[in-house]
């Protein structure tokens, strides 16, 4: 599949005004016309506001004129067509899968469209890239977009001509007559265009005419990622620009005690020494020394030389403690949030009780990556550059913090070398504003090392959950309760709250789909003295962790085959009403059992002849509108340690707008999986975390790499998430298929603890 | 004390701290941003570049050490990307975020030197050294039989 050409490119020095559009990808063949040279349409919609349609504009300048512009995906002018791609690139396609759906109703040529990135602005409506919803959020209007604009073309091609504008057609970026033989390219059209009336409701393409949505397609920064081009925030260079790296003190609302600076001011090349005051919630910043220099190796270099007293505070967080204090709180009684017939009676009336706890630690995201922010102030703002997933809420931050208005805040968005959460939060961003108002004029790059990205994250939470099940005497299923017990995500944005949300108990546990006479599902909050964020799948990774591997359990008691269970337990399909963020869904528990059913049949479940030593485990999972189902291959080796062989997934995403990316997505989400389950553990010892770089926090390598295979569903539902419904399943299938292995269950993760990884 | 090397085939002379990692020299001096830094002790690979035409980790390298040797970059691999690991890379469709890629890259092509048909137990021994995240893995081992292949002159130009 050939990629279309959409550099984001990095031209340090050729831009003399400090201002330019240093991160507006372009063609080097074909330079965007500059405001005002050239009459044009620009397009686009807030989220279903087709009424705030902007109909005219030439550019970005002429936009800012117009009280009404709106959100603009779309600007076509005399040099042709280009697509504005309002959320963030971390890999998962977001870049590719938005310019698909404009260029399929626009029709315009793959292999030739061009692509700028948005900059952070609420005119493209919600920016921010997370929970799996890009696709999900932006397949009615993106597309209503380009068919709007279609059709404008179309009208004003026809009107140029005189023909009706049912006689023409857009094809491949021109309008074409085809009863006189007459065509014209959009950039041609665009002046006239503009002035026409946006359609209300732009008809959309028949499912069977897309030439683009449903194709796999290369992302399109693949060309530049290999010959080292792709400038990721860590790449930013700026005219003059000084290089930063902060020490930061080991615990979130730690101080500085003392501070000499003179040895680090003594390094060559080091220019400045700066303290950072840490801020409290939403800020949510350590406090820090912040060390400017010429260069990365000597800002490196004067912060090794600082001389830095902490005042850390005492009787923080450890974890050791904490996994106590959380196995306390689930063998007790949580705050109900589901509760169907009566437990209590169940398991009065039980003939055999099941019981387990679970615990997992709190995890960071490691993007390869690291933090890395660029930052100008100067008497008219802040202008950054920056690898992040919501650039809107880095300027609303930065403008609190900097005491400026919104306007005077720009925040251009640059590649993600991986984010999974990290890079949604604003604190490395409003560390580089902070030093650079600091500097005037001069712009600075915090570059963060891998330490402090391991030491300074916003951890997924460590959690505890105690699981009881009933059983009749015929082994059938009567009575389900789960207590979940972790520090809520809440904490980091509202000091002092402490209770699970809603929408975290939502993932994976709220929406317990198996038809069960009595559910009793309760949770318990504690307080944390590290910061809990959203990592890849969030809540759903150890929630479905737990359900699985006691369905298992259950299943073993009950003497059925685990597979067979979930099936019978899910029984005939049924629409199940849950919400999330406040917006209902349903979990359809017919496409559950249709990828359960799918993936025992591409793995030959029960069937196949595994190899001597292999045994296979088994686990679904739906999370972010997506329905998973994964068996797992593994063995032991001679020192008992975990060797994975093989992945089957079978994935119902509903509609697939790029299916190379929904591979690529559960191929990556077996790997992240399995670098937690197998390594992913973050310690705390009072309040600072313990683990620095990859030596103690380890990943996943290639020669642990087992062979995936992934089949995806044919649906025509809406599109759901890609990016983390592959995660849940993966862990609880390995944990599923230890458990044949060796005869014994894991409940904790990860496996570096019993010794099996 | 300036020190001298051959990078990407242009003579070069670095008048900074000759403690300074070869990666901070080529990032922040030269501006070849395209070696990415991602742990700084030789523990992730993706600063991964060729001294004298081998695989070495740049974030552990000072440059005092390497007075007239021979560097060649992520940018210096291929005049135009057309290095038959980049065309492989981009015909599988390797890359996620892309991060750690320049080094994967630059790892398999020195793998390839050495060894032009590897098993898929020596891609992993040659490439165990680079992370990752987004789990790339599969296809980088496709990838690298697709460029072999290419190398050895016998491509069927369906290697997916």
């Amino acid at each position: 599949m050939s990629a279309a050409r959409t550099p984001i490119r990095n031209p340090a020095g050729e831009d003399a005004t400090g201002k330019g559009r240093v991160f507006k990808a372009e063609l080097d063949r074909r330079r965007f016309v500059q405001a005002g040279a050239a009459a044009g349409l620009t397009l686009g919609f807030t989220p279903h506001v087709l009424a705030r349609l902007n109909t005219a504009g030439t550019s970005s300048a002429a936009d800012a004129a117009k009280s009404f512009a709106p959100a603009a995906y779309i600007r076509i002018d005399a040099s042709g067509t280009t697509l504005i791609v309002h959320r963030s690139e971390m890999g998962q396609g977001a870049r590719t899968s938005c310019a698909m759906l404009l260029a399929e109703e626009l029709e315009l040529p793959w292999e030739e469209i061009r692509i700028e990135q948005a900059d952070g602005d609420p005119k493209y409506g919600n920016q921010n890239t997370d929970g799996s919803t890009t696709v999900r959020l932006n397949w009615q209007p993106l597309r209503e977009a380009g068919a709007a604009a279609r059709t404008m073309l179309v009208a004003a091609a026809a009107q140029g001509w005189d023909v009706a504008a049912g006689e023409c057609r857009a094809e491949a970026g021109r309008v074409l007559h085809a009863g006189s033989g007459r065509s014209a390219t959009y950039g041609e059209l665009a002046a006239v265009a503009a002035t026409l009336d946006v359609p209300e409701k732009p008809m959309l393409k028949d499912k069977k005419d897309h030439k683009i949505l449903g194709t796999p397609r290369a992302l399109v920064d693949v060309p530049d990622i290999v010959r080292g081009q792709a400038v990721y925030g860590i790449d930013v260079v700026r005219p003059g620009m000084l290089y930063a790296s902060i020490e930061r003190c080991p615990t979130i609302k730690g101080t500085l005690g003392s501070l000499d600076p003179e040895a680090a001011l003594a390094v060559p090349g080091v220019k400045k020494v700066l303290p950072l005051e840490g801020a409290a919630q939403p800020f949510n910043l350590n406090a820090g020394v912040a060390v400017v220099a010429e260069n990365t190796f000597a800002a490196l270099k004067g912060r090794k030389a600082l001389q830095i007293e902490w005042k850390t505070g005492e009787g923080l967080e450890s974890s050791g403690a904490f996994r106590d204090k959380l196995q306390q709180l689930v063998d007790g009684d949580g705050k109900p949030f589901r509760s169907e017939g009566d437990f209590a009676a169940a398991k009065a009336a039980a003939a055999r009780t099941l019981s387990a706890s679970f615990h997992g630690p709190h995890l960071v995201h490691a993007p390869m990556e690291p933090l890395a922010a660029t930052a100008v102030v100067t008497d008219e703002g802040c202008e950054i550059w920056a690898p992040c997933q919501d650039p809107m809420t880095a300027r609303q931050r930065v403008a609190a913090a900097l005491e400026l208005d919104l306007a005077q805040v720009t925040v251009h968005v640059t590649l993600l070398g991986g984010g999974f959460g990290r890079k949604s939060k604003p604190d490395f961003i409003l560390e580089a504003a902070k030093i650079a108002q600091q500097m005037k004029g001069t712009p600075i790059k915090l570059t963060w090392t891998r330490e402090d990205e391991v030491r300074h994250g916003f951890y997924r939470a460590q959690n505890a959950q105690k699981l009881e099940a009933t059983l009749d005497e015929s082994g059938r299923l009567t009575g389900w309760r789960q207590h979940t017990a972790f520090p809520t995500i809440l904490s980091t944005f509202m000091p002092g709250a402490t209770d699970p949300s809603g929408f975290e108990l939502g993932m994976g546990l709220t929406n317990l789909p198996y038809r069960i006479p009595s559910i009793q599902l309760e949770s318990s909050g504690i307080a944390s003295d590290v910061r809990i964020g959203w990592l890849r799948s969030v809540c759903n990774t150890f929630h479905a962790h737990a359900v699985n591997c006691f369905v298992d359990e259950i299943a073993e008691a009950a003497g059925k085959d685990p597979v067979q269970w979930r099936l019978e337990m899910l029984g005939e399909p049924r629409k199940l009403e849950f919400s999330d963020r406040d917006k209902p869904y349903g979990l359809d528990t017919g496409r559950l059992s249709a990828v359960i059913r799918r993936c025992a049949e591409v793995s030959r479940w029960g069937e196949k002849t595994l190899a001597e030593g292999v045994q296979r485990g088994f686990a679904s999972h739906f999370s972010f509108l997506t329905y998973v189902a994964a068996t797992l291959d593994a063995s032991l080796d001679e020192e008992g340690k975990v060797k994975v062989h093989e992945v089957d997934l079978v994935v119902d995403c509903g509609t697939v707008v790029n299916p190379d990316t929904v591979r690529a997505q559960m191929e990556g989400a077996v790997v992240f999986a399995l670098s937690m389950a197998f390594f992913g553990e973050i310690t705390v010892e009072n309040g600072a975390v313990q683990q620095s770089n990859f030596h103690d926090y380890p990943m996943l390598r290639i020669d642990q790499m087992p062979r995936v295979n992934v089949e995806i569903l044919d649906s025509d539902a809406p599109p759901s998430g890609v990016g983390e419904p592959g995660v849940p399943p993966i862990a609880p299938a390995l944990v599923n298929a230890i458990a044949k292995l060796t005869g014994k269950r894991v409940y904790d993760l990860p496996l570096t603890r019993a010794g099996l990884a | 004390m300036a020190i001298r090397m051959k990078v990407n085939g242009e003579e070069r002379v670095f008048d900074i701290d000759p403690d300074t990692p070869l990666l901070w020299a080529l990032r922040d001096t030269l501006g070849l941003t395209g070696t990415k830094y991602g742990c700084g002790m030789n523990r992730c690979g993706a600063c991964t570049v060729h001294v004298d035409g081998r695989a070495r980790r740049s974030c552990i390298l000072p440059i005092s050490r390497l007075e007239g040797r021979e560097i060649v970059t992520i940018e210096g691999l291929s005049p135009d990307g057309g290095h038959p690991v980049q065309k492989a890379w981009e015909k599988i469709n390797v890359p996620q975020c892309g991060y750690c890629q320049p080094g994967q890259i630059m790892s398999a092509s020195a793998l390839l030197a050495e060894t032009p048909q590897p098993s898929d137990e020596q891609i992993d021994g040659a490439l165990q050294v680079n992370i990752c995240r987004c789990g790339t893995y599969q296809r980088i081992r496709l990838a690298v039989h697709e460029a072999a292949a290419e190398l050895a002159g016998e491509t069927d130009g369906e290697a997916r």
